[in-house]
């Protein structure tokens, strides 16, 4: 490989991680303002997130969020997942393309969807309707980590618990789970991390007074262009990729995204 | 094996989720873009084909529509090449350094969207990162204007959208026989030949998958346009919360909503049925 393209993929590179990079920095600034690079040095930023209750609650309220849906939606993806890998049937892979489709439907067009169809039938709960439509984008995560996972299990392990007698959901408890429970771990880590950090299937399902994290950092960086939006986000970007190093040792990145 | 009536059993949650929290909300919004739509008109009714004849056929509208398309275009564009040359580089690099290259690559895609977009404020700003730089070097005086700008957008989107196209065009690369690109040389081909008539053609579905997983994701962008496209109604999905939560035209804001959605299916339908035809699909669409 040549030198030219040596240095393309240095330039790519540095634009990968260049806005990630640069907001890490500007975190730890002591200005009034983002400068890069900082011309002092403090803490202050995020001693100003912590403490501040716009950023925490909406923290607090994700989190919930996140854990619900993901709780939720894990078991129905397992059951799903089990019925799509150890049963052939006809139109098995139009369900698993149904069952995947909410990873087709632009995010923005879910959740006025959600908005509207909850609102026709009534449900007007805030914390009802987002449950619902972060269980919906979480799903489809779910269902493929866990069909990625299963699709490893040896068939033959599974035969031989039968034959020594053990009943079906036995041979599910003892033998299929723990061998999928990687698998489905990191499906729950990353559902986790695709709701959490969801803008906009919420964008319409919040008020003012419950908000989600992101739209929070939103709707404060519309007005405000303090460091402290800087130190939430380095918060943020470690547990990413904390999340994403461990995604990868289990099953894979590359497995989890489906590309 | 499983039986039928167990696999059916353990189905159903996941078919009744999908019926509900999918399938019913999106007929409501279709239905909801059939409704007469007036400013502050949260609950209406009726039957109109108006807001369709509204949208396609006023300038202004027509006008972000097509910025949209022609801005996703560029985003497309440049996510092939420089999607093509990363995925190339990672299939020939080491195992080891394929697994941190997999991280750093789609780092953008676990890092909140959020973050990355205030990243790019600052280093496009007027007094950002690289106005900063320039006015130090003494090229510019006055900060060249990048933040509200298509390029602002066009760099958000290819961030974002970028890793996908990598990974499409990874998974085709990996397919290839290594045998072959080996022939090509032994038969007298060099670098250059054996990448454009041997991996290229055999790199194309996976670059075909990536062109509509991007294409799509781009056009479907919310937070991007929003943040770095600058304020009022620029793109097809700033144009619906603008009418959802600025006007309150929900009928309206279905309408937009429902042609976003039609172009999105349409280009995955496109791709699924015209291209597999072709030959282009070795890639399924996932």
């Amino acid at each position: 490989m040549t030198r030219a393209f040596h240095v393309y993929i240095g330039f790519l590179i540095v634009f990968i991680m260049a806005p990630i990079l640069i907001v890490a920095v500007v975190s730890f600034s002591g200005g009034k303002v983002p400068e890069f690079p900082p011309k002092s040095f403090s803490f202050q930023w995020y001693d100003y997130a912590l403490n501040y209750s716009l950023f925490t609650r909406s923290a607090v309220n994700s989190a919930w969020l996140a854990l619900i849906s993901t709780v939720i939606a894990a078991p129905i993806a397992v059951a799903a997942a089990l019925a799509i890998v150890r049963k052939r049937f006809p139109g098995r892979d139009a369900i698993q393309t149904f069952l995947l489709a909410p990873l087709i439907v632009p995010s923005i067009v879910i959740g006025l969807s959600i908005l509207l169809g909850f609102a026709t039938v009534g449900i007007r709960d805030i914390f009802f309707r987002l449950i619902g439509a972060h269980v919906l984008i979480t799903f489809p995560y779910l269902v493929r980590t866990v069909i990625a996972s299963l699709s490893r299990v040896d068939v033959t392990v599974e035969e031989a618990a039968r034959t020594l007698g053990a009943n079906n959901w036995r041979t599910f408890w003892h033998v299929t789970l723990p061998l999928i429970r990687p698998g489905i771990i990191a499906g729950m880590l990353f559902s986790f991390i695709v709701s959490f950090d969801n803008v906009s299937v919420s964008l319409f399902l919040t008020s003012a007074r419950t908000n989600t994290l992101p739209l929070a950092i939103l709707s404060y960086v519309e007005f405000n262009f303090d460091p402290s939006i800087a130190a939430i986000s380095t918060m943020l970007i470690l547990f990413s990729l904390g999340a994403a190093v461990i995604l990868e040792r289990v099953v894979g990145l590359r497995k989890v995204l489906g590309v | 094996m499983m039986k039928t009536r167990t696999a059916l059993f353990f189905l159903t949650p996941a078919v009744m989720i999908m019926v509900a929290l999918l399938v019913m909300p999106v007929g409501y919004l279709v239905r909801f873009s059939f409704f007469v739509g007036q400013q502050g008109a949260q609950t209406a009714g009726g039957f109109t084909l108006a807001n369709y004849a509204k949208l396609l056929g006023d300038s202004f509208y027509l006008g972000i529509l097509g910025r949209t398309l022609y801005l996703s275009l560029i985003t497309t564009t440049l996510s092939v090449l420089t999607g093509y040359p990363l995925a190339h580089f990672m299939w020939k690099t080491s195992k080891r350094w394929r697994g941190m290259l997999t991280i750093l690559v789609l780092s953008p895609l676990l890092v909140s969207i959020v973050v990355s977009s205030y990243g790019w404020i600052v280093i496009l700003g007027n007094r950002g990162v690289i106005n900063n730089a320039l006015i130090g070097l003494g090229l510019i005086d006055t900060p060249v204007k990048l933040m509200f700008t298509n390029i602002a957008i066009v760099v958000g989107l290819v961030h974002i959208v970028m890793p996908f196209m990598v990974l499409s065009i990874l998974a085709a690369l990996e397919r290839i026989d290594p045998l072959l690109a080996e022939a090509a040389t032994t038969l007298g081909a060099n670098r250059l030949r054996t990448l454009w008539h041997v991996i290229l053609p055999l790199a194309l579905p996976g670059i075909g998958a990536g062109t509509t997983i991007v294409f799509s994701l781009a056009m479907s962008a919310y937070v991007t346009p929003a943040v770095l496209g600058g304020s009022g109604p620029n793109f097809i999905t700033t144009l619906i919360y603008h009418q959802f939560v600025t006007l309150f035209n929900w009928p309206f804001g279905a309408t937009v909503a429902a042609l976003l959605l039609s172009v999105s299916v349409g280009i995955v339908f496109f791709y699924v049925r015209v291209l597999s035809r072709v030959g282009a699909l070795g890639v399924q669409a996932r």
